[in-house]
């Protein structure tokens, strides 16, 4: 008896590890570091920071998730062209910080391709870390299976201190749907070797709710100003950003009928849903300046004057360009910091969208000139 | 004479098929008109003294499956048999390839017409109170048109078993051992080897321990665990079953068996 206990005792501790992964409120990011390491030391200047989301790899793939889409899986050898060409463009743009989100690193629908450490495999930064929004061993809805998928940060420069804080789940679900749903989060990581003048510099990056009907949005926005206000108060230096699918105050706020699906329905009082998730940014009153606070209190890489330009335009649907001759109607990205941008150079980089249904979003950190 | 050496083997062996209770993985058939099945386990019938047949009632509209075990001549003392295992997975397939909840498989991917083929030589043997039973056999999964690839199930138990129409081709081992503690109390642990040569996650190890009480010839109940380890497209992993999702822990097997001897 003893002994079926111990064995039994054993496979419960090896064969038990969790369906689905629920995080606690702050745990540490996942450490990565490229196979073969960029020789780079920082002797000073300005620092390059971009923001992406990279949608996993699947560039402009009709994902039944987030377009008008059916289709699930994307086969590997596309997926690999998809990410060689990510990583082409991450080495033009020579960033020094590179803040993604929606990047797979253990996922059927991606062939389970490390897309971390592909990327700093095939770019010339050095470091990651990684903190997971969704990993479940299978996922038993529209045969999406296994799943790893998050942010990171990737810099040339060691990452120390990674961190990744949990965001509220939504309220709107039921517990079934939530369990097996997105755990969204923020995730930051110190740069020792970017330290300037004494003062620490962090990154931090963060994707915040797309679909939330109820006040999740605010949730994050809110525990993400709490967080950047920690590392500002204690006099440290920060560069931020990611995809807060939140509009720019004074945008247009109804995307429903734009993103519309062949037999969908909005805008009427049979409609099953008024307003389409994801393309609607009033569903609270105060959604519509959300971003408001950030804005106010930082210092933002293309301008709150400039944010609603088509130029900055950073989404899409994917399948928007080929159901209206949309490429990108909104603004979801941004970067801030409380340092300051060099003048002139903050870009959105919208001849790369056909490598995702986001734009990536670069700027300059002034740090003095080289 | 050859010939009457040869019919004399095949008789003997037919006169010396074993027969037993509650012994569906071991080489023993059920004795004539008595059927067995189970939550988990299939409906078998002892159809005469050298054929049981077993199907899965249930899943038969969707998954067409049946089964045959037929007595072979003992060798080095022990009581052997083959086992033939026909299976038509594609209706079921097909059904869980959908959008929305329950889409296991995703809705792009449409199965082709397959046919699941498996033979298993069995021998049983009592060694010092202890019933031992060793199987081997070979596995053939048959795919009447495209099977995309990405279209596997990647989840314990399921993906080794699937995989065989993807590899075309598996093989299976195994080792059974059984043993009465009391008159109505029996123990059976054993451990079965799936390969899929050449196959991404190509081999899995499941191993179960069973306790069981048999209340009577009619009903018995089992208790126990699962445990599943193998290499996956993901690589490795393993799993202690029944696991549940949503409370995130295993319980223990509950198998309920009954059966019945037609007079």
């Amino acid at each position: 008896m003893k002994k079926f206990v111990s064995i039994l005792g054993v496979l419960l501790i090896l064969g038990c590890e969790p369906f689905v992964t629920e995080f606690p409120d702050t745990s540490d990011a996942v450490p990565y570091e490229a196979t073969s390491k960029s020789n780079v030391s920082y002797t000073g200047g300005n620092i390059k920071v971009v923001t992406w989301n990279i949608r996993f790899g699947i560039a402009r793939f009709p994902f039944f998730g987030d377009s008008c889409g059916d289709d699930v899986i994307l086969d590997d050898d596309t997926i690999e062209q998809n990410m060689a060409a990510i990583a082409d463009s991450l080495n033009a743009m020579d960033a020094d910080i590179v803040l993604l989100q929606e990047v797979d690193v253990s996922s059927k629908r991606t062939g389970y391709m490390d897309q971390v450490q592909y990327l700093l495999d095939h770019t010339n930064l050095n470091y990651g870390c990684y903190a997971s929004m969704w990993k479940a061993d299978f996922i038993p809805s529209d045969g999406i299976g296994r799943i790893n998928a998050g942010n990171a940060i990737l810099s040339k420069y060691e990452l120390t201190e990674a961190e990744r804080i949990q965001l509220r789940l939504r309220t709107d679900q039921d517990g079934l749907t939530q369990y097996f749903y997105l755990r969204r989060n923020i995730i930051k990581a110190k740069i020792p070797e970017l330290s300037q003048d004494g003062k620490d510099l962090f990154a931090i990056n963060i994707h915040a709710t797309a679909f939330a009907t109820d006040d999740t949005k605010q949730q994050h926005i809110d525990k993400y100003v709490e967080t950047l206000a920690e590392i500002h108060d204690v006099g440290a230096l920060f560069v931020t950003g990611g995809d807060l699918n939140s509009v720019p105050p004074g945008s247009v706020t109804d995307f429903c009928e734009s993103d519309m699906c062949d037999g969908e329905d909005y805008h009427t009082d049979e409609a099953e849903k008024y307003h389409k998730e994801g393309s609607y940014f009033e569903n609270f009153e105060a959604e519509p300046d959300i971003l408001l606070p950030l804005y106010n209190a930082y210092n933002s890489a293309i301008d709150s004057a400039d944010a609603n330009l088509p130029v900055h335009f950073t989404h899409g649907p994917s399948t928007s360009y080929e159901i209206n001759d949309i490429k990108y109607d909104r603004k979801l990205d941004y970067l801030f910091t409380n340092g300051g941008w060099v003048d002139g150079i903050s870009q959105t980089h919208q001849d790369a969208w056909e490598l995702s249904d986001h734009l990536p979003v670069s700027a300059v950190l002034f740090a003095g000139d080289n | 004479m050859m010939k009457r050496i040869i019919s004399f083997l095949i008789l003997t062996g037919f006169l010396f098929s074993e027969t037993r209770n509650w012994d569906a993985h071991s080489a023993y058939l059920l004795p004539q008109k008595r059927w067995e099945m189970g939550l988990f386990q299939p409906f078998r019938y002892g159809y005469s003294e050298n054929l049981e047949y077993s199907v899965y009632p249930l899943w038969f509209f969707v998954l067409p499956n049946f089964s045959i075990k037929k007595p072979q001549n003992d060798l080095a003392g022990f009581t052997t048999a083959t086992q033939y295992k026909l299976v038509y997975p594609t209706p079921f397939l097909n059904m869980i390839a959908k959008s929305g909840t329950m889409g296991i498989i995703p809705p792009e991917f449409q199965m082709p017409p397959m046919l699941g083929l498996s033979s298993t030589w069995l021998m049983s043997k009592n060694m010092g109170g202890l019933d031992l039973t060793l199987n081997g056999g070979i596995d053939v999964g048959i795919a009447f048109g495209e099977l995309d690839t990405r279209s596997t199930v990647d989840l314990p138990l399921v993906y080794h078993r699937l995989g065989v129409y993807y590899n075309k081709w598996g093989i299976h081992s195994g080792a059974d051992v059984q043993k009465n503690m009391t008159e109505k109390i029996g123990i059976l642990a054993d451990v079965d080897l799936r390969l899929l040569p050449g196959l991404k996650g190509n081999y899995s190890l499941e191993h179960k321990l069973l306790i069981s009480w048999h209340k009577s010839e009619n009903f018995r109940i089992m208790t126990g665990y699962k445990f599943v380890m193998g290499e996956y497209p993901y690589g490795s992993d393993m799993r202690l079953l029944p696991y549940i999702p949503m409370a995130e822990a295993w319980v223990p097997i509950i198998e309920l068996q009954w059966g019945k001897s037609r007079k």
